[in-house]
């Protein structure tokens, strides 16, 4: 199949780029990527974590200039310098890492950077409110107030207004990157892709969700290690030669068996759990057991899970680990249960950006690798490298900065911090938001390890499929209650999703 | 031939910096040199400059700087800054020469006694930092009001007390040809650049500089990490004051006043991130021996008090705007591969 390409019949290209190339000193980031998006097209960009597609969007945006290659809109030679110039000649970008500003009201954010006059010249409140809130309307979100700050907002609707700002440009090249990462709902983004469509705009459409991608978009460029591997027609290609034109070899794993249901000893136990969000919420979670919890946006499964993290304060109910009442007062406290968290944002929550890849896993246990009162730097290396193998994190990363790593390897490092700490109860929130297909395989892999070692784990997605993929068990959170609970054949996307909607009595 | 298609200038990939040449190394050396490089050339304004004798000068008025630097640091690290700097070097000083008896030893006693009392005022501003979400610099700065006017009410504007003879030693005894507290000095800087890091309260306080969110998330005790940093600084500047007791023989009410800036400039000008989670103890002491010998020097040039300030702070925006985040990506890239302009002599030779 490689280098064999599909296209659009007759239709001009609306962007068209050819060998485009870009290195940063020895790290070739792009060779010679070749693509093309028709008027009106949803195109895919797939690819692994570290193919190239940030690189590839950044360029699209006029972030970055390639160093070789040409690229044309509308048959005329693209070249912005930078973001407004990316805009002016019609191509806008929803970026994956939002790239709102917090502190500001979503009015100024989809107003910026242009904010509407009054009298005398002086930016408007009112006048860029009303503009936004216009915006808002247009494309259905109207449950965001444009005057509340950014920071304020849900992930998904930070998401939502992330969106709306690319679409307030009224661009003619539309790039979406990972834009529904944090939605459960991305109906939502469905029906606005076809609108555009409709309209002529053109859609790079960047997921690593691959029945996402099979809905919306026609043709698809995989991008491997900064090439162009391919230009696909998705609908002839079945699932298997995708991954493998993204990985390079055969990837029959990502259809792993559902594992079997095992009758265990409970080890995590919540009784009547209840908080903001949260109402009277029970369950086990049992030794060697994977259990997932799926929900919509919103349903309380983020104060539920921060519940048990020690992060959000408990107003009723108990949880007990292996009989003994676990303290949640806060994170240290329940890390000292036993409970090891996953973070639901990675940059901000998770690691920390500054430090090297080793410190940030070896931070829970700074105090077993000191020698003499000093930390060891070889007891150090030895434990992170342990931990390394089971979460696939090669050793070379350790003296790196984790900024430096791509997102999925952060994830696995993030991973390892947890894994480390000893804990033996995870609860992981959304665990494999935003990476690509094989670091997803290796952190599945870790996570059953762990389980299969004696100990359990609660797993949050966004994605049904892997939990049905993952999970032993898995109970859906409709409006912060336990709405029902899947095992065995009976876990199957279509009844999560009946359960996760409120219709309880369709998955019966 | 090879100049005809010159290659695009080398560019480093901010992906694989993390293997090249640290700003924890480049730094350093850097303020290093220019010192060497300043007392050097310092001869030329003066003759009697530039001698090992002023080396040595420099070092013991540099070591004040280097103490409350280091707590100055500490703070900056986790995202902070710390105001009362000057009062608590004050307090410190007025602490030892109150409690000095003629008896001589009397500062085996003293220094603990001090610390722990500028530690406790430090932990305070820990407190409404961490607990009372106070911002640092008001936090700080209020603390430093209230400490300073206390020890003007208690002392009535003059302290009183007796030099410790036994203290003063540190400076004018010699040891190898050196004042003893140079010694001192080598130990604290390896004990200071230890506790940063190489034990896991150094190591958290980074992690808590980088990202307080993601600390909080992963357990860390970010409240007593907090309260800890401010009454180290403090402790830091009460042992300031302590030595300055010993150097000057005495104590008064504004010797600590010369300390907030400059312990900023050398914190800054170390390459300390003023955001916090990035910078060293070494590159603050570099700084700080590379400050104090340019005021050394400016003050023995014929100029007016005024120029010379605004000398010191041009001197300290170019540090500044030259040790930025890119001077390690320079210097690596220098040594990396020869610039792509140069000339290579052995091909010419060779083809020739």
């Amino acid at each position: 199949m490689t280098g064999t390409r599909a296209s659009v019949d007759g239709a001009a290209p609306y962007l068209r780029a050819e060998g485009l190339t870009k290195a940063y000193g020895a790290t070739v980031a792009l060779a010679h990527v070749t693509l093309d998006v028709a008027a009106g097209e949803v195109h895919a960009l797939l690819g692994e974590n570290g193919a190239g597609k940030s690189t590839l969007v950044k360029i699209l945006s006029g972030i970055v200039t390639p160093d070789r290659g040409t690229l044309e809109v509308a048959g005329r030679p693209f070249t912005p310098g930078n973001l407004l110039g990316a805009r002016a000649a019609g191509v806008s970008t929803a970026f994956q890492e939002l790239s709102l500003l917090p502190n500001l009201s979503v009015a100024t954010n989809l107003m910026l950077p242009h904010l509407l006059k009054g009298v005398g010249g002086i930016a408007s409140a009112r006048r860029n409110e009303q503009a936004a809130s216009a915006l808002l309307q247009e494309f259905g979100i109207d449950t965001v107030d444009p005057r509340s700050l950014i920071a304020d907002l849900s992930l998904a609707e930070k998401q939502r207004v992330e969106i709306v700002r690319a679409l307030g440009h009224r661009p003619k090249l539309l790039v979406l990157d990972e834009p529904t990462a944090a939605l459960a709902e991305p109906g939502w983004l469905f029906e606005i892709v076809e609108r555009l469509t409709a309209q002529g705009v053109g859609i790079l459409y960047i997921s690593h969700r691959l029945a996402e991608v099979r809905r919306l978009c026609r043709r698809g460029t995989v991008l491997r290690n900064g090439r162009s591997i391919a230009t696909v027609d998705l609908t002839g290609t079945p699932d298997s030669e995708i991954f493998r034109m993204m990985v390079g070899t055969s990837q029959d794993e990502a259809t792993h068996a559902v594992p079997k249901r095992r009758e265990t000893t409970p080890r995590l136990s919540v009784r009547g759990l209840s908080g903001r969000g949260v109402h009277q919420v029970s369950f086990e979670v049992g030794e060697g057991e994977i259990v997932g919890v799926a929900a919509l946006e919103g349903q309380g499964q983020r104060p539920l899970f921060r519940m048990l993290a020690g992060l959000e304060p408990i107003s009723a109910g108990a949880v007990s680990i292996d009989g003994k009442t676990a303290d949640l007062r806060s994170v240290a406290t329940a890390l000292k249960s036993g409970i090891g968290f996953l973070p639901e944002e990675r940059k901000t929550e998770g690691i920390f950006l500054g430090l090297k890849t080793a410190s940030n896993v070896s931070l829970p246990i700074l105090e077993r690798v000191r020698r003499g009162g000093l930390i060891s730097r070889r007891m150090e290396a030895e434990a992170v490298a342990a931990v390394g193998l089971q979460v696939d994190l090669p050793k070379r990363y350790q003296g790196m900065r984790i900024s430096a790593l791509s997102g999925g390897n952060q994830q696995k490092a993030l991973l390892a911090r947890v894994l480390v700490s000893g804990a033996r109860n995870l609860v992981l929130f959304d665990p494999t938001r935003g990476v690509d297909v094989g670091t997803k395989q290796v952190i599945y892999g870790a996570i059953r390890d762990f389980v299969a070692r004696g100990g359990s784990a609660l797993v949050y997605s966004t994605e049904l499929a892997e939990l049905v993929h993952l999970a032993h068990r898995c109970l859906v959170v409709y409006g912060g209650r336990i709405a029902g609970e899947l095992a065995g054949p009976a876990l199957t996307e279509d009844r999560l999703v009946s359960l996760a909607t409120g219709h309880g009595d369709l998955a019966a | 031939m090879s100049q005809a298609n010159p290659a695009p200038p080398p560019l480093i990939d901010t992906r694989t910096s993390g293997r090249a040449l640290g700003s924890e190394v480049v730094t350093p050396l850097v303020l290093f040199g220019l010192t060497v490089l300043l007392v050097i050339a310092s001869r030329w304004i003066s003759p009697s400059l530039g001698g090992l004798h002023q080396v040595s000068a420099i070092i013991v008025l540099s070591a004040f700087l280097m103490v409350v630097a280091f707590g100055q640091q500490m703070v900056v690290l986790i995202g902070g800054l710390d105001l009362s700097i000057p009062s608590l070097v004050t307090l410190g000083g007025i602490l030892t020469y109150a409690w000095t008896t003629q008896s001589g030893w009397s500062f085996i006693w003293i220094l603990p006694a001090a610390l722990v009392v500028t530690g406790c005022v430090g932990a305070l501003s820990g407190a409404g930092v961490a607990w009372l979400r106070i911002p640092p610099f008001i936090m700080t700065l209020a603390m430093g009001i209230i400490v300073y006017s206390a020890s003007l009410g208690i002392t009535a504007g003059t302290p009183r007390g007796h030099a410790s003879p036994a203290l003063a030693s540190l400076f004018t005894g010699r040891i190898l040809d050196l004042p003893p507290i140079i010694y001192l000095m080598v130990i604290f800087v390896i004990f200071c650049t230890l506790l940063q890091s190489s034990t896991p309260f150094g190591r958290r306080l980074y992690a808590l500089g980088t990202s307080p969110t993601a600390a909080h998330v992963a357990g860390l005790p970010v409240g007593r990490l907090t309260v800890a940093t401010y009454a180290i600084s403090a402790a830091a500047a009460g042992g300031a004051g302590f030595l300055l007791v010993g150097y000057a023989g005495g104590a008064t009410l504004t010797m600590g006043q010369s300390y907030l800036l400059p312990s900023v400039a050398a914190v800054v000008v170390g390459g300390t991130s003023i955001l916090g989670g990035r910078g060293n103890y070494v590159s603050a002491v570099a700084a700080s021996l590379l400050l104090t010998t340019f005021s050394t020097i400016i003050s023995s040039v014929q100029i007016l008090e005024g120029w010379r300030t605004i000398i010191y702070g041009l001197v300290i925006l170019v540090a500044i705007g030259a040790l930025r985040e890119d001077l390690p990506l320079w210097f690596s890239r220098l040594m990396q591969r020869p610039a792509p302009r140069q000339p290579a002599p052995l091909v010419a030779s060779d083809s020739k």
